[in-house]
């Protein structure tokens, strides 16, 4: 077809309601460089675009311009920004708690070694009475266990300051009983001497004060008790240091 | 009033060609300024296509996106602005109300090439101007009601002449006559009146 054959259609082609094949025919004419119909669309396009002013004015709701500028939005300085925010936030959380549990950490440690050097002084006093008592030129030492497997040791029988016991392979007592130590008076029956624990590697040091009447005790003994203790042994003698 | 085309070519062309070089270094004010300038227009266009004002904000957006992701190819020194966008407005709407009323809509490649950016060049000033559209509003009044009715089918609708002869229960030789008319009718009122003026 020719240009002016084509005319008719310059608008439908613009309006973009023409069939497939009366478009491609159109096609080909718009394809070729200085074709009259080039110029002839052009105009077509123009007045279609006018027809535009046809639409009854309708206002667009206010958030629409927000909508549509936003999705251009600089989203890089945005998330910049607020993973700047989230980042500072979680640094100040994650040294506030660093913080906290620093502190708490070092209060326990602080109450851990006050508790060690509440027990080293007070394990330092049993060292320093029981050296006395061993030092006292009155003191009676006695051998237990030996040659034996366990548990072994030695006993010192002071009249004045009362009797110390040191032992080793004297295995932990089992839950819920204790070591009970014995004064047994000659001829009599066993007085109970107080109640210990031994370490867990097996040594045992007990000290139990008061004067003790070295000429009427027959020996000292060890029995594995209840956790309460016995007013008599239960149990045979695991330790038994005759004076 | 015979200046105001030239005024409009001074004035608002020139902002429409700064426009166009701010859209194509991707300024993201540039899209504020774009939406200021034809936002309302399109949104009318397309609000009068698919009569539903939540489609037709998806539409506003999908269309201003469009336009800026192909600002690239936008001769922004001969290339009209205001008119390639309402093109793409008026396809995405009649795309929207052909695809939910079950009918085919038209292919990627014919909407890419009736949106093409280079498509829009060399257009009169005044395409958009107030002038221009009171011009067109007074051809379409002295048509008759059928020639009109044509013309709209067309343009908001984007009904073929066949689609059209089914919709109005008339011989497709009659549609084609009414619209040949009317856009001729059109054609030469706005050369007339473009001359007087």
């Amino acid at each position: 077809m020719t240009c002016d054959e084509l005319r008719d259609q310059y608008e439908l082609y613009a309006l973009g309601v023409l069939d497939a094949a009366e478009r491609a025919e159109l096609d080909e004419h718009l394809h070729r460089e200085g074709d009259p119909c080039i110029e002839g669309v052009r105009h077509a396009r123009e007045l279609v675009s006018s027809l535009a002013s046809l639409a009854p004015q309708s206002p667009p709701p206010a958030r629409l311009r927000n909508k549509v500028t936003g999705l251009v939005a600089e989203p890089k300085r945005m998330w910049s920004w607020t993973l700047v925010w989230i980042a500072a936030t979680a640094c100040l959380a994650v040294m506030a708690v660093w913080l906290n549990t620093s502190r708490r950490e070092e209060q326990r440690a602080l109450a851990r070694a006050l508790l060690d050097v509440q027990s080293r002084k007070v394990e330092l006093a049993r060292l320093d009475e029981a050296f006395a008592l061993m030092n006292d030129p009155a003191a009676k030492q006695l051998v237990f266990g030996e040659g034996a497997p366990k548990p072994r040791g030695r006993v010192f029988v002071n009249p004045k300051q009362g009797v110390l016991l040191l032992a080793s392979n004297l295995t932990p007592a089992p839950s819920g009983k204790i070591y009970e130590m014995w004064i047994i008076p000659k001829g009599g029956k066993p007085l109970p001497a107080g109640l210990f624990q031994s370490q867990p590697n097996g040594t045992a040091m007990y000290l139990r004060e008061g004067a003790v009447d070295v000429a009427t005790t027959g020996a000292i003994a060890v029995t594995l008790e209840p956790e309460a203790g016995s007013q008599a042994p239960t149990t045979t003698p695991l330790i038994v240091a005759a004076l | 009033m015979t200046l105001l085309p030239l005024l409009f070519a001074i004035y608002v062309e020139g902002d429409d060609r700064d426009l166009a070089e701010r859209l194509k270094r991707r300024e993201p004010a540039a899209m504020g300024e774009l939406y200021d300038r034809y936002g309302k227009l399109a949104y009318s266009l397309i609000y009068r296509i698919v009569r539903d004002t939540g489609v037709a904000e998806d539409l506003v957006q999908e269309t201003f996106l469009r336009v800026w992701n192909r600002a690239q190819g936008f001769d922004a020194e001969r290339g009209a602005l205001g008119p390639w966008l309402l093109a793409v407005a008026r396809n995405r709407a009649i795309d929207y109300v052909r695809s939910s009323g079950g009918k085919m809509t038209r292919g990627a490649l014919e909407l890419e090439a009736a949106e093409h950016p280079t498509v829009f060049v060399n257009f009169e000033a005044d395409v958009l101007s107030q002038d221009r559209a009171r011009r067109v509003r007074g051809a379409m009044d002295r048509l008759n009601e059928n020639q009109r009715h044509v013309i709209e089918l067309a343009y908001f609708e984007g009904l073929s002449q066949s689609e059209m002869a089914e919709r109005m229960g008339q011989p497709l030789g009659t549609v084609k006559t009414w619209v040949r008319t009317a856009l001729k009718n059109l054609r030469e009122e706005l050369r007339e009146k473009a001359i007087t003026a």
